[in-house]
């Protein structure tokens, strides 16, 4: 798979790091030499090797600075370099050497390694560099283990994050790609919409007074523009579904859209989130309530759904435009054992631990469901 | 009748809105397209009612909405809309514009739309209702104070309740034992109080965020 931008940017912000770590590597380096100059003995070789690894640091950040020059090659050299200055240290110092000439510096190439080639490169370059150092010593003591063990164990972990880092930023990228699409598609969505919504509108209107075949084409262009207003209205609250939640609002939104009966549906705007089971209850409830309306009042009844939220309860209100059930019949048909579903809308809310209230007059039938939140 | 202004950027639409409203014996004075079309020709139009589609292609129908408030306080703003996108009708209610309608709504409901808006009265439908019965709940659990400006009185909120179950105002007088013009009222009221609200955020905002001083 080829390297996404971000992975190469992250690249780029790892090597501008490795660059500061070798300066300071390098100082060292020439601090601890100058120091130990008197162990050599070859002091004038062991100078043009520091200078010339003092050189060779300025010019591998210059290297390093330029993806085009980040090749191979030059990580190659890199390493060959670190490695050619510690296995000359025995016939430059002694050989019975403790501290090898470049010492910490090589640290700038094994890091390069890590983060051109993660930990496969942090391995082999820190194996390379450890064999190097073990080999010409007559005896291994605790301290250059140590070393060895620090690079053997640094490489390979450093170049592991590496990839992290980068496999981060693409996906990172990939996802702020695919919701600045989604986003794209929403709003060319709303567009689309709204200039269908236009059109289905005005054949609604213009059927209606035209009269005859053209208001039956007007009114089905009325119900798909009620059908299509409603589905925008819920791709806006669509729900976050955190914690097995979901919104309430949508869901009557969709239930209502698919009932016979005309229905228009209030809500308080935005997503109304409760537990799935309040959720689904509810609605059922609700489509009795409407089910109840196309059977009493007849599919030419119109329905009205308002949905309320507060922090501790929603409320959900439906009323038809009916005649009203007269007083007492509704006693009657429960005294009579036809519980029906009144009962049905009852134990639905009361089970979620709410009230069902009904309200009847010649404004129509009123159900008024209450759900405490939990 | 009543001089209307119809910004609208579909032409079939403005035309047929124009024809109605003709018909019916108004007067359009003005018509525009867009935001900016719609700024430049209101002041000289000087209309009593406004039809504002909000989905202009400017993306600039809550700006225009109080715009022309500022520049008018006794122009009425009814909304026009299609799709009832929720947020952008709530904006616009609270910028000053006093009847929201859907373009669904039939010609005798527009032009008594209209009508009833210059009048000063307040046009809703019950989606609107819902948003603003909305609206001040999340006012309500938003503010530790209680300004009683802030809130709607018990009565209010039973009757915006009705007007969100699709009632009209003469079954809820007759539900409520009022008369239609005190539930006009109370009606009328929320939408001021909403108004209010806004203004006095938008104030604070302007306060906190030092807009209230001279510049250095």
């Amino acid at each position: 798979m080829p390297r996404a931008d971000s992975a190469l940017a992250v690249e780029d912000r790892l090597y501008s790091a490795l660059a500061l770590v070798r300066v300071v590597v390098t100082i060292n380096m020439v601090g601890l030499n100058a120091y130990r100059r008197d162990n050599f003995d070859h002091p004038t070789i062991a100078l043009a090797i520091v200078l010339g690894l003092v050189a060779w640091t300025a010019a591998a950040i210059w290297l390093y600075h330029d993806r085009a020059r980040r090749t191979s090659v030059l990580l190659v050299a890199d390493l060959a370099i670190a490695v050619a200055a510690m296995a000359v240290t025995p016939w430059v110092k002694s050989p019975d050497f403790n501290a090898t000439i470049p010492g910490y510096w090589v640290m700038g190439a094994l890091l390069a390694w890590a983060i051109h080639w993660h930990w496969k490169g942090g391995l082999v370059a820190a194996v390379a560099l450890a064999v190097t150092d073990l080999l010409p010593r007559s005896q291994v003591d605790q301290g250059n283990y140590g070393n060895v063990f620090l690079v053997l164990i640094g490489g390979p972990i450093v170049g592991f994050m590496c990839e992290s880092l980068q496999r981060m930023a693409r996906e990172r990228d990939a996802a702020e790609h695919a919701a600045a699409a989604a986003e794209e598609r929403t709003r060319l969505a709303r567009a689309v919409h709204d200039g269908v919504l236009q059109v289905l509108t005005m054949t609604q209107r213009r059927g209606a007074a035209a009269g005859g075949e053209w208001a039956d084409l007007g009114r089905l262009a009325g119900e798909q523009e009620r059908s299509l207003r409603s589905l925008i209205r819920q791709q806006d609250t669509v729900p976050t579904a955190a914690g097995g939640q979901v919104d309430l609002a949508g869901a009557l939104e969709a239930m209502a859209t698919a009932h016979p009966v005309r229905v228009e549906v209030a809500t308080p705007g935005g997503a109304v989130l409760v537990d799935v089971r309040v959720a689904t209850e509810t609605v059922a409830a609700v489509r009795a309530c409407l089910d109840n309306v196309l059977t009493h009042v007849g599919p030419d009844a119109s329905a009205w759904v308002l949905a309320q939220s507060a922090p501790d309860a929603i409320t959900v209100s439906v009323r038809d435009d009916g005649p009203g059930i007269s007083p007492g019949r509704l006693e009657e048909a429960e005294s009579q054992g036809r519980l029906g579903v009144a009962s049905s809308i009852r134990g639905r809310i009361e089970d979620l631990g709410g009230t069902a209230v009904m309200e009847s007059g010649s404004w129509g039938t009123e159900w008024e469901l209450t759900v405490p939140l939990a | 009748m009543v001089r209307v202004m119809v910004v609208d950027d579909h032409p079939m639409w403005r035309d047929a809105v124009e024809r109605d409203l003709q018909a019916a014996g108004h007067e359009v004075v003005a018509v525009a397209a867009n935001g900016r079309e719609a700024m430049a020709r209101f002041p000289a139009s000087a209309p009593q009612v406004v039809v504002l589609d909000l989905q202009l292609p400017d993306n600039t129908g809550v700006q225009v909405t109080s715009m022309m408030i500022e520049h008018d306080p006794t122009a009425r703003v009814l909304i026009l809309s299609a799709s009832g996108e929720q947020g952008d009708v709530l904006e616009a209610i609270k910028a000053g514009a006093t009847g929201y309608l859907v373009k669904s709504a039939s010609s005798a409901e527009l032009i008594d739309a209209v009508v009833r808006t210059s009048e000063g009265e307040a046009v809703f439908t019950p989606g609107l209702a819902g948003l603003v019965l909305g609206e001040f709940r999340r006012i309500a659990d938003g503010s530790a104070a209680d300004d009683p400006r802030d809130q709607l009185t018990d009565r209010e909120t039973e009757i915006l309740k009705m007007v969100a179950t699709g009632m009209s105002y003469k079954q809820i007088a007759a539900r409520l034992v009022l008369s239609h013009r005190t539930v006009q009222n109370h009606v009328q009221n929320t939408l001021r109080k909403l108004q209010m609200n806004n203004r006095v955020q938008l104030t604070r905002w302007a306060i906190e965020h030092g807009l209230d001083e001279e510049d250095a």
